[in-house]
């Protein structure tokens, strides 16, 4: 039996002791590449801020069995401010570990990291141009680089598709492809059309979580999980016959 | 060296002998010496601010700083005291009531702004027999400035640009995205308490200079000047020195040829510099493109 990158057991959690997350329990493996789906308000970007360790939750328990891995966190682009003067090499650089990273100089071996991250993404040729003059994709490029430069452990991508044009998201999933034979990958969306051929594993988030470790999920599963998604706009999903649950 | 009195020169009497006199004063080489370093500081801080949007923060604890001003004169303290302890104080309660998400930002800064200018009011008003100086805090003196004050605002001007040559990093990434330094390691909680106490001290020395009600531009109009021109916050500080520098010069050399106030003149500078380098930069452009449109001949 393989060991869990990450196991959160019975967690409560919410903001201003109103509960947004009840009783929820979840494993990630060091191969996982999971969807986090759930309507708006439903607590997938509270669960995401309790695998970082960014809201204590108010029970329960977040062990890493494996240690304390590096995370990679690219966040909704509407928390990011586009008018702040920071250029594409600094946002970059800002995902390098903390320590040694103070002064405005960097160390030859934070440059060496910051140049071969931009060539991976191919963004060189921008790297001194303020967030500001970007594309979407080119912002979300520059953020996922960001939370790459540090070779994580885990990925953590909070709905990464929106704002971006359909070819920049072709190429950001065969990128995630990629980056998934080093780390596991968990993918925040509310577009579980888009996600689901490239995810191995799904979360339904209202509230409470359900596991499903397929990434075919029909419209009757969703509704027993009490998980509304909205499936018709993305045509025919993959349909699968599966033992029922007990939550309703 | 002279030590006359000032010369009040209009313009019409005004010569270029006239103008290079004033120079060999040492009071206004003193106000040249305080506006060049409240520039350097302004620009630093200021640079935080306009990046972080709490401009209005920043006149929060401005005018804050008056309750302490106020209380300073009751108590028969030194002013500026009392005015660092109410602006650090106010700074601080901002930082950790915005933490706490509870209340909303706003409108706290909105209650301390006028709170402090009550407390001001009622003390100074409470304050027996005649209160020296105190327009100055409103409205600014620096051709007054002294020696120990100069000295003071060049070891304060040293400790900014000390606090951002070896915080630079954590300081750039919290202001940027907590979220994400926190994620990262960095102590978040730390950099927006020290950078609230910056803000604090810096807006205290500034206001012996520009005054309670000036001081705000001084903050922002080198910083979006700057940002004419590049959008690097590294570059920023001191493109936005410079600025500053230039803005507040010309403001002092204006005020003494048509005696008018030193602040406000200096205010007024550098607002008319902003517009006129915005004007600039945008018939460039205008000409740039005009250019490019042009058909190329075969």
């Amino acid at each position: 039996m393989k060991e869990a990158l990450v196991i959160l057991r019975d967690i409560n959690a919410g903001y201003h002791s109103e509960a947004v997350l009840s009783d929820v329990n979840l494993e990630v493996y060091p191969d996982d590449f999971m969807g986090i789906i759930g309507p708006n308000g439903g607590g997938k970007t509270t669960l995401v801020k309790v695998i970082l360790g960014l809201l204590p939750p108010f029970s329960g328990s977040v062990s890493f069995p494996r240690g304390k891995p590096a995370i990679g966190y690219l966040p909704q682009v509407s928390q990011i401010d586009k008018s702040f003067p920071i250029t594409v090499k600094d946002l970059v650089n800002s995902g390098l570990k903390s320590r040694n990273n103070w002064f405005p100089q960097l160390t030859a071996g934070q440059r060496k990291q910051l140049h071969q991250m931009l060539d991976e993404a191919g963004l060189s040729a921008i790297a001194s141009r303020p967030i500001g003059d970007l594309s979407g994709g080119q912002l979300q490029k520059a953020l996922l680089c960001r939370a790459l430069i540090n070779r994580p452990g885990l990925l953590i991508l909070d709905e990464p598709d929106t704002h971006v044009d359909k070819a920049f998201e072709q190429e950001l999933y065969s990128w995630l492809r990629e980056l998934n034979q080093e780390m596991a990958i968990l993918l925040v969306s509310h577009d579980i059309g888009t996600i689901s051929p490239l995810v191995k594993t799904i979360a339904c988030v209202n509230g409470q979580l359900h596991y499903h470790p397929s990434n075919q999920l029909s419209e009757e599963v969703l509704k027993v999980y009490n998980c509304p998604v909205d499936l018709i706009a993305h045509g025919p999903i993959p349909h699968r016959v599966l033992k029922s649950h007990d939550h309703a | 060296m002279l030590t006359g009195p000032f010369p009040t020169g209009y313009l019409n009497r005004t010569t270029m002998r006239d103008l290079l006199l004033v120079f060999e004063y040492q009071f206004f080489q003193n106000a040249v010496m305080a506006a060049i370093l409240t520039s350097i500081i302004a620009a630093m801080v200021g640079t935080y601010v306009v990046s972080r949007k709490i401009v209005f923060i920043a006149g929060g604890v401005t005018h804050a700083s008056f309750g302490g001003i106020g209380m300073a004169y009751f108590f028969g303290i030194n002013p500026f005291l009392g005015a660092a302890v109410f602006a650090v104080l106010s700074s601080t309660g901002i930082e950790w009531i915005s933490g706490r998400g509870k209340v909303r930002e706003d409108s706290a800064i909105a209650i301390l702004w006028s709170l402090g200018m009550a407390l001001g009011i009622i003390f100074v008003f409470m304050t027996p027999g005649y209160t020296p100086n105190l327009l100055s805090f409103l409205f600014g003196n620096i051709l007054s400035v002294g020696r120990s004050e100069l000295y003071l605002l060049g070891a304060f001007c040293l400790v900014t640009i000390a606090v951002f040559a070896v915080f630079f990093r954590p300081i750039l990434y919290t202001a940027f995205d907590p979220e994400f330094a926190k994620v990262m390691g960095i102590r978040v909680a730390f950099f927006r308490y020290l950078m609230s106490v910056v803000i604090a001290l810096a807006i205290v020395f500034s206001i012996r200079s520009l005054g309670i009600i000036l001081v705000l531009s001084i903050f922002t109009l080198p910083q979006i000047t700057a940002m004419l021109f590049t959008r690097n916050f590294a570059f920023i500080m001191p493109l936005a020195s410079l600025w500053g520098i230039t803005g507040s010069l010309s403001g002092l050399l204006a005020s003494y040829i048509m005696d008018i106030p030193a602040a406000a003149s200096i205010i007024f500078f550098l607002t008319l510099q902003f517009l006129l380098i915005r004007l600039i930069v945008t018939l460039r452009m205008l000409m740039l493109r005009k250019l490019s449109q042009k058909p190329v001949k075969g």
